[in-house]
């Protein structure tokens, strides 16, 4: 099973108008990890999230999920197999987590009816433990902090019961003590429920302690895929960002100094 | 949150107070009957003064309550597609533009009479979908949709007057179907807005699920396995319906679908599954104490109910932009 893959992209390209933000990337995503996008603003990792979760549409080449192209997965189905937390969410005002959070089990509502309750109630319950929102299950969402909302909106993607997970920067304005159990609950996800894991992170080093895997970007191409022992040094460091910084070891990884 | 209780208890409430108003609007006017005579005279035995009132006054009457529901749940549903809780059929010009189509086709086309309810909701959706494309810029900003909606309005309602100036009144009597005027309807009238209102309500109904994943983002809803711009549609056509159809009998009537709403969130909250049954029953009430308000308040003479929404619904809506808490923000 270790080596099953996920998601396999051949030649993908990809423009906004003329300019061309994906250029012919060939890449596969492992089963059972933890890969992380990382690169500098503008790389295309944003861009290349997108096309992974059929937000867009490839210009050329094609990504497959289980060896079948996701253009041809209806959406439906594909939110059976792909949860995926976005960068920028709203909910309206009076709406409560366990609400929230029930609204995960859509793809499996059939006519507005849900196939099966009794499921759904338990992967509801299940969602809510895990990320620790199961105290504020009746508050409202507009009334949680920063950290409580993310994790309500991550009890939501893991509601829809997939074994794979997106996540877009999910750390993003959060304060260094929730993006810390943030990274930890991604951790937990991965080791004991055993998610696959696919994020874009700003933070370089957050990258390089919590993933088993780096793809690192620039340009609108891979410039390394791998084990984050194996890949980063200074000169990739140099490439990606364009600034020379040292890189030493924490806790047996790399540690890029970030001054 | 709203409890259960209390939402059980607003609906009663309100079910009751349209009873109550139902009875008194039958029975205001120069004809008047007992609840006991009326039911009698209705079900049970001739009585020439309970004739003359269901003749006159029931169509009325039932006309004003299908197209408050109508136009109510109409401003519901364009609220959840454009996630703006000031978006209205009559502020964004949907209902000009069903008023201008019901015009011309009176007009130059008078032996259409009975398609005019479609006619009006295809001018209806020439207008949205002017609206909607003009003011999307990645995505749709709330002001822009109701500056644009004010501009194409005024455009439609211009165009309008300008048809009954040049033509000297020739097309007054077309005018006059759309004015906002509910007097000297008839049953007729009154089945041709139940057929289509009942498609366009017993419809809204089935969207409530679709209606409140509106107000998640447009990429979050999608990960869900929802195809947001399909849903958006559905629920776009739905609202469009429901506003040409009342308009194309009863005339643009302003702020209805804004005013109602607003106060149906304030006591129901706003999942839409309980949201657009209320609404309806709000929707109702006002049109109805509206244009009963206008037959009392200035007798023997008549205010149409129009005038008397736009006279209440102006300020409120004033108040409505400066209080603005946004219910789709955070």
């Amino acid at each position: 099973m270790d080596n099953k893959n996920t998601f396999e992209i051949q030649h993908l390209s990809f423009a906004y108008d003329r300019e061309t933000i994906i250029k012919d990337i060939s890449l596969t995503l492992h089963q059972g990890c933890i890969t992380t996008l990382i690169g500098a603003n503008g790389c295309g990792k944003s861009t290349l999230f997108n096309l992974l979760t059929k937000n867009l549409k490839p210009d050329a080449g094609e990504i497959c999920l289980y060896e079948k192209d996701i253009k041809q997965i209806k959406l439906r189905d594909f939110a059976k197999n792909v949860a995926i937390v976005h960068q920028y969410n709203t909910a309206p005002v009076d709406l409560t987590v366990e609400k929230l959070v029930a609204y995960g089990r859509t793809p499996y509502h059939r006519f507005g009816r849900d196939e099966d309750a009794k499921k759904s109630d338990e992967k509801i319950k299940w969602a809510l433990e895990i990320t620790n929102t199961w105290k504020y299950k009746d508050k409202l969402v507009s009334e949680l902090s920063g950290g409580q909302k993310q994790r309500v909106w991550i009890a939501m993607a893991l509601a829809q019961d997939t074994k794979i997970l997106f996540l877009d920067e999910p750390t993003t304005y959060l304060d260094i003590r929730y993006q810390l159990q943030i990274l930890k609950l991604i951790k937990t996800l991965n080791r004991e429920y055993g998610l696959t894991i696919v994020m874009v992170l700003h933070d370089i080093n957050q990258s390089l302690y919590y993933s088993d895997e780096i793809i690192a970007m620039k340009d609108g191409k891979i410039v390394a895929q791998g084990i984050p022992e194996e890949i980063i040094n200074q000169e990739l460091v140099k490439d990606i960002y364009d600034v020379d910084l040292k890189v030493t070891q924490i806790d047996e990884k790399p540690f890029v100094i970030p001054v | 949150m709203i409890s259960k209780k209390k939402q059980i208890l607003v609906f009663i409430g309100t079910i009751l107070a349209l009873l109550a108003l139902f009875l008194f609007a039958v029975n205001t006017g120069s004809l008047k009957v007992s609840p006991m005579e009326l039911f009698n005279g209705l079900f049970v035995k001739y009585n020439a003064d309970v004739t003359a009132i269901f003749d006159l006054r029931f169509p009325r009457i039932m006309i004003a309550i299908v197209a408050g529901a109508a136009i109510a749940v109409s401003g519901v549903l364009l609220q959840a597609v454009m996630k703006n809780p000031l978006a209205d059929p009559g502020i964004i010009g949907i209902s000009s533009g069903a008023s201008l189509a019901a015009v011309l086709v009176t007009a130059f086309f008078p032996s259409w009479y009975f398609f005019t309810p479609l006619i009006a909701f295809l001018g209806g959706l020439f207008a949205f979908f002017l609206v909607y494309s003009l003011s999307w810029k990645q995505g749709l900003s709330p002001l822009r949709i109701i500056l644009v909606g004010v501009a194409i309005n005024a455009m439609f309602t211009g165009i309008m007057s300008a048809f009954n100036s040049g033509t000297g009144s020739t097309y007054a009597g077309a005018a006059s179907i759309v004015n906002g005027n509910i007097t000297m309807k008839t049953w007729s009238d009154f089945f041709t807005l139940f057929v289509y209102s009942a498609v366009g309500l017993i419809a809204s109904l089935f969207v409530v699920n679709q209606c409140n994943l509106l107000g998640l983002e447009d990429k979050t809803i999608r990960s869900l396995g929802i195809h947001v711009n399909r849903s958006r549609f559905i629920v776009s056509m739905i609202a469009v319906l429901l506003a040409g159809i009342s308009t194309a009998i009863v005339g643009p009537i302003g702020f209805l679908g804004l005013i109602v709403p607003h106060i149906a969130r304030l006591f129901v909250g706003n999942n839409h599954k309980v949201l657009i049954p209320y609404t309806m029953i709000l929707g109702a009430f006002t049109l109805l104490f509206a244009d009963t308000l206008g037959r009392v308040i200035a007798q023997p003479y008549e205010i149409s109910a129009s005038i008397i929404m736009s006279v209440i619904g102006g300020p409120f809506f004033i108040l409505l932009l400066r209080g603005s808490k946004n219910n789709y923000g955070q």
